[in-house]
């Protein structure tokens, strides 16, 4: 049962705790600029290397996947919604090699779901103007308009709590099963619970952040 | 207090039903579609991951009430 506090690791002076999600992000942190360091050294355009064949395949991928959902004019948010679908994506899996997962931690999906609440109404401010954007929550009727209002910290609440719930799930399931049998059993359910739903998360996670943002920007 | 402790968690994952259902229907009605229209299939499993995300959330709901009962009660 203690697997699921969130334990403090130690105290820094003036920030207070640190708590384990915020170790195990430096870490993921670490690891993602060291491989984007050296994974984009020597690219080149003629005879490419198979790393970079990689590489390309998967930015093409996500290229084409946000630009399927936002459209062709829209390409400048594209960089952070790939940045969150590759940290959601290390971070879910990141059980695999015994840490816990910081998503886990009801913080972390959060400070997320708040930074995406920010953005998908950054775009349609951006995108409409602040006039269109206070006339759109009255949009079909004006009786609608405190739902409306509402659906600005719904959708983040729905966001962080479906990332958080499904994480502690699949963290509490594998808990227990390894504390009943420890032996052979638990190798393919890891594969669903920390791999299969981990990306099928992130990948919802973002998938609804770019959806939310397209309609806000209508 | 215990009892009732638990028996209200296990009273709160029933919620999982109705999300059972839900995503049950979706697939069976996914997959009728893409074998009508294999070649939609790529929008078909979009939209079906959307609605699996969207109809699993109450399960989600569910299982943070249950959690809650059985840490803060």
């Amino acid at each position: 049962m203690d697997q699921l506090n969130c334990k403090t690791v130690f105290e820094v002076p003036v920030l207070g705790g640190i708590s384990e999600s915020v170790v195990v992000t430096w870490i993921i942190m670490a690891v993602l600029v060291i491989a984007s360091i050296l994974l984009t050294r020597n690219l080149k355009v003629e005879n490419p290397g198979k790393i970079q064949l990689l590489l390309e395949s998967g930015i093409s991928w996500t290229n084409d996947f946000f630009e399927g959902i936002l459209g062709k004019s829209n390409r400048r948010y594209i960089p952070y919604l790939t940045t969150v679908l590759i940290y959601l994506g290390v971070s879910n899996t990141i059980g695999l090699f015994g840490f816990k997962p910081p998503t886990k931690d009801l913080n972390v999906t959060a400070a997320l779901a708040i930074m995406s609440m920010c953005l998908i109404e950054f775009s349609g401010i951006y995108k409409n103007g602040v006039k269109h954007w206070m006339k759109h929550f009255a949009k079909p009727v004006a009786i609608v308009a405190p739902i409306m209002v509402l659906e600005i910290f719904i959708r983040p609440l729905s966001l962080c709590m479906r990332l958080f719930g499904n994480i502690l799930a699949g963290f509490v399931v594998m808990e227990l099963i390894k504390a009943f049998v420890p032996l052979i059993v638990p190798i393919p359910l890891s594969f669903y619970f920390d791999i299969f739903d981990g990306l099928i998360q992130a990948y919802v996670f973002v998938f609804l952040t770019a959806l939310f943002m397209t309609e806000e920007m209508e | 207090m215990e009892a009732l402790i638990a028996i209200g968690a296990g009273i709160a994952v029933l919620a999982g039903i109705g999300a059972g259902v839900g995503i049950g229907i979706a697939t069976a009605k996914s997959a009728e579609a893409i074998a009508r229209q294999p070649e939609a299939e790529g929008k078909i499993s979009k939209n079906f991951i959307l609605g699996c995300a969207l109809a699993e959330a109450t399960a989600i709901y569910g299982f943070i009430i249950g959690v809650l009962i059985i840490f803060f009660l």
